[in-house]
């Protein structure tokens, strides 16, 4: 083997090859990424004597031995709702957009209460007059429906990252010093092309500043929240967790190896992600993506992510699908942007003006959710494991764990602070097991008196 | 000082013994049983006899409390009092069946249910060619128009008197004219060293759920027995035999606490809805034909393929089938032992199942003997037991999947409570037609969400060439061929030095031809709401 060149564009995407120096850009900055989160694991493994980061750049490491490509595979639809409402409800939630301002205190915000949003009392910073949509699970969709009957023209998913459309823009992204060449022209052609010829370049630009997930916007700069990627279409990514620098930055700080009290690995998935604080731990996406690469960890490997770094839809399943009119379901799916299994953009519509999505039924029951297609779309990332058994780093303790409601344990709180009554979760695997059960033990046998009659 | 961390032991719940049928909990596993699909009509006469059929039925359905006591009493030991047994019986009912005898079925908040089978069967990935074997049209039971309405099962620990059982069942039915189908099933004896294997030659029903819940307010009256010493925190609160996950009832029974994040902290419970669901099951049936010839000849096709393969040199049939099963024939798994079968593993209950894939597998203490076989080591890219093998596909144990992590195992799991049916393969390479004879299983599977459970599993981990897990593909044991692009299942397995090789197979080897979804209704439901002693108020 040898050292990997440059990072290319995600899917290999060609957008950029028309703008000078903006592919160079591109691997600059992914390259930053990589340099900037080895660095922080760097960082985490410092009391770990001899201990040296198991995440690496294929631009600046060519380890020995037989590369083992990982795919990380995950379902699109989010977790993180079904969980909270279960599946009645979380599909109407996940075709909906909440505000911006309800992001880091989501468990708060009350969908049937949008006015309250449940921001932290000092502010959160983040405005309410623009939108994200809740589906954290690295794929968005958005929904055209006819406005008189109510019925699904089509569903538009994408899973490309904020990071590709605002670097067309130009400009230094939020915490880079990368400066892309850009082309807002080009941007503006591609989302009139994608979403809508009507799209004018100043529905893109920031007009007041605010607080967005990627950084402060002042007047002029792309706006990701804009209208034609928020309520009235869909040309990328924007949920603030749906970023390529977090996927990057979730591989490499997984790869940190952690132990209980008394010395045990730990291993389990949902344990990990909750003590480490790293990533979602009610999603599909996250747990497995961290627990993928902390096995391989584990097993001494050292890892990365494949080029081209990005983040895609590798299939829809089609099984009981049924059509109207003998028409194929493949029919119906159209891939847009990106390629096979490495898709970025997809499209499902009917090919004819006869019918519309609404007349799809999946196990008999008609769509009437962008949801429900979402259900049947995988989404994944593709890490490489190197030099298996190479490295054998030491462990830092569990810094913490989750917490979740004794008397209803649907979801973890922890990331973004927690709701009063939560007990800790996954205790045993902590390094806290010893000093925070009594509260837990109060609240089981306050559920044993009411299971037991 | 220090002190010793205090244990957070989950309280279980107690379960309404007295109420739920047998099936759901702790499930019959006899090893005889006969399944009598029952097709009614609506005439009120007919209806008024089916409900009195009903009324007398019910007194002689296993509730929970009665099989539980049936299987100690066979774990104990107590033969003779088991023999003196009645077979075990339970009822079910499919949507059809159900609402023209409770028309408030039709708030049960289940499409799958609803829809039947027979509609759902596409989404299972089963063909959707008309002309195929497998389609509804061509089912044996359970068809577009051979719809069950009621499916009673008898079990019994002898075949004669599980016979005995339904046969009276049968005449009390012909007698007010409802339709009866009968399948009969029994573990398989008839080839030496095989009981207890289905017609493929594989141990099944090695890695059962075990359900967690107390039969009674004694609180180590434990409905799944734990055989892992308590000092050993937090296996002993996690698994009955090592490696047997304890799963919140929820995931059975309606009404009781499901799945949470942490496996000791019991998730939401279940509503009932409606309320007279409470105490109930699903049950999904499943009569799968299996063709052992193809099987078997494919095998020894693929295995004579890869051996030519750098890295799978030796490679044979068996070889083969215990990767893409997960488990020697015996049962052993390939976790444990990955180049040969170990008999006494895999008849061993304490350790057979104790085994991870994501990381390495601890000894254990155990309350009632030792486990001294080899312990599995860490295997997260599958190259002792594919990441493809059946086993893997159905339960992805501590590893996390598309849907998160390792909690998401646990909401997918079910109670099997089938048994194979049809003669045993003389030669098991033999060219047969289709069908000729008739052997296979009969699938039966308890849960709480056939939409969550049952179809999840077949639909989007064991049809799919890459869930839960990549990269792995089709299962190719269960996994049916429509939802495949080309029509032929695929798998990638690892041989001596990470060698990587591709197995496929055109034809199915397993083909559904009947069954139904079922409703599985608490006693105390069918005594008052589906066939009340009383009679009901004229409408």
């Amino acid at each position: 083997m040898s050292l990997l060149g440059t990072y290319d564009p995600p899917a290999q995407m060609s957008d950029y090859d028309s703008i000078p120096g903006q592919r160079q850009a591109w691997h600059r900055f992914v390259q930053e990424s990589f340099d900037y989160n080895i660095g922080q694991v760097r960082k985490k493994l410092r009391p770990l004597k001899g201990s040296k980061p198991q995440f690496y750049s294929a631009t600046s490491l060519d380890p020995d031995g037989a590369l083992i490509e990982q795919a990380v595979i995950w379902n699109a639809f989010p977790k993180e709702l079904l969980r909270r409402y279960g599946r009645a409800r979380a599909l109407v939630e996940a075709d909906s957009l909440w505000p911006l301002s309800a992001y880091f205190y989501d468990w708060r915000y009350d969908p049937d209460v949008p006015a309250d949003t449940g921001a932290d009392p000092d502010g959160t910073g983040l405005p309410d007059t623009y939108f994200y949509r809740p589906t954290v699970e690295y794929c968005e969709w958005h929904v055209d429906r006819d406005a008189a009957s109510g019925r699904i023209d089509r569903v538009t998913f994408t899973s490309e990252p904020p990071e590709y459309w605002i670097a067309m823009f130009g400009g230094k992204q939020d915490g880079s010093k990368v400066d892309f060449p850009g082309d807002p022209q080009l941007a503006l052609d591609l989302y009139r092309k994608l979403v809508n010829p009507a799209v004018e370049m100043a529905d893109l630009l920031v007009k007041t500043p605010f607080t967005s997930p990627f950084g402060a916007l002042k007047p002029g700069d792309y706006n990701p929240h804009n209208k034609w990627n928020t309520t009235h279409g869909i040309a990328h990514l924007s949920a603030p967790p749906n970023a390529l620098t977090a996927e990057i930055n979730l591989a490499a700080v997984a790869t940190v190896l952690y132990e209980d009290a008394a010395g045990t690995p730990t291993v389990d998935p949902d344990a990990f992600i909750a003590g480490t604080d790293m990533g979602g731990p009610n999603r599909n996406s996250d747990p497995t993506i961290a627990s993928t690469v902390n096995v391989l960890a584990r097993s001494g490997a050292m890892i990365t992510l494949a080029n081209p770094v990005g983040l895609y839809m590798d299939h829809i399943d089609l099984a009981g699908w049924e059509v109207p009119g003998g028409q194929s379901a493949k029919d119906w799916v159209r891939v847009v942007r990106g390629q096979e299994r490495l898709i970025e953009r997809l499209v499902v519509g009917s090919p004819t003006d006869e019918f519309d999505v609404s007349d799809i039924r999946i196990g008999g029951l008609p769509v009437a959710f962008g949801g429900q297609i979402a259900e049947c779309i995988t989404v994944k990332l593709v890490g490489v494991a190197a030099a298996l058994n190479s490295v054998k780093n030491g462990r830092l303790k569990l810094p913490s764990a989750g917490f979740v409601d004794p008397a209803n344990a649907r979801e973890v709180f922890g990331r973004r602070g927690r709701p009063t009554g939560t007990v800790q979760a996954f205790a045993y695997e902590s390094d806290e097991v010893a000093q925070k059960t009594l509260a837990q033990r109060r609240s089981f046998s306050a559920n044993a008196k009411r299971w037991t009659r | 000082m220090t002190t010793k961390p205090k244990r957070p032991w989950p309280v279980e719940p107690v379960l309404d013994m007295a109420d739920i049928q047998g099936i759901a909990v702790p499930g019959f596993f006899k090893p005889h049983q006969v399944l009598l699909g029952l097709l009614y009509q609506r005439t009120p006469e007919r209806l008024e006899a089916l409900l009195g059929f009903l009324r007398d039925l019910t007194p002689q359905v296993s509730s929970a409390a009665v099989t539980l006591r049936d299987r100690r009493d066979f774990r104990s030991g107590a033969r003779k009092t088991r023999t003196k047994r009645f077979p075990l019986i339970a009822i079910g009912f499919s949507f059809h069946g159900l609402f023209d005898l409770t028309p408030g079925a039709d708030a049960i908040p289940s499409p799958a249910f609803k829809n039947g089978l027979a509609r759902r069967s596409a989404l299972l990935g089963d063909p959707t060619d008309p002309k195929s074997p497998g389609h509804p049209n061509n089912w044996r039971v359970g068809g577009p128009t051979t719809e069950l309405d009621i499916l009673i099962i008898v079990a019994g620990d002898t075949k004669a008197a599980a016979a005995a059982c339904a046969a009276k069942l049968e005449k009390a039915l012909k007698a007010i004219k409802v339709r009866v189908v009968r399948e009969v099933g029994g573990v398989r004896t008839d080839v030496p060293g095989e009981k207890g294997h289905e017609h493929f030659g594989f141990d099944d029903g090695v890695s059962q759920p075990g359900i967690r819940g107390r039969a009674s307010n004694d609180p180590r009256d434990f409905i799944t027995p734990r055989h892992v010493d308590r000092s050993e925190f937090p296996a002993a609160a996690m698994f009955g035999y090592a490696g047997q996950d304890l799963v919140w009832p929820g995931e059975f029974v309606i009404g009781y606490p499901q799945t949470g994040p942490d496996p000791l902290i019991p998730g939401p419970e279940l509503a009932a809805t409606p309320s007279w669901t409470r105490n109930g099951s699903f049950l999904v049936y499943r009569r799968l034909r299996q063709d052992v010839g193809l099987f078997w000849r494919t095998m020894r096709a693929q295995a004579k393929r890869l051996s030519r393969l750098p890295g799978f040199e030796g490679l044979y049939d068996v070889e083969l089938a215990a990767k893409l099963v997960g488990r020697w024939p015996s049962g052993a798994p390939l976790s444990r032992t990955p180049t040969k079968d170990i008999d006494k593993l895999g008849h061993d209950k304490l350790s057979n199942n104790h085994f991870r894939f994501d990381s390495d597998t601890p000894r254990l203490k155990l309350v009632d003997g030792k486990d001294s076989f080899e312990l599995a080591k860490a295997d997260p890219i599958g190259a002792a037991c594919p990441l493809a093998s059946h086993i893997r596909k159905v339960n992805t144990r501590d590893a996390p999947s598309d849907t998160g992590a390792r909690s998401s195992t646990y909401e997918r799991r079910i109670l099997r409570v089938g048994v194979p049916f049809g003669p045993s393969a003389k030669d098991r390479y033999a060219k047969s037609r289709p069908g000729k004879p008739d052997r296979g299983l009969l699938f039966l599977g308890i849960q709480s969400s056939i939409e969550e459970q049952f179809e999840f599993l077949q639909a989007r981990w064991m049809n799919d060439d890459s869930r839960p897990k990549a990269p792995s593909g089709h299962d190719m044991i269960v996994g049916q061929n429509s939802p495949t692009a080309d029509g032929t299942r695929r798998c990638v397995l690892f041989g001596a030095g990470l060698a990587q090789a591709e197995v496929e197979a055109a034809d199915q080897f397993v083909t559904p031809t009947g069954g139904g979804y079922f409703f599985v209704p608490s006693i105390s439901a069918l005594t008052t709401v589906i066939a009340p002693s009383s009679p009901r108020a004229a409408k």
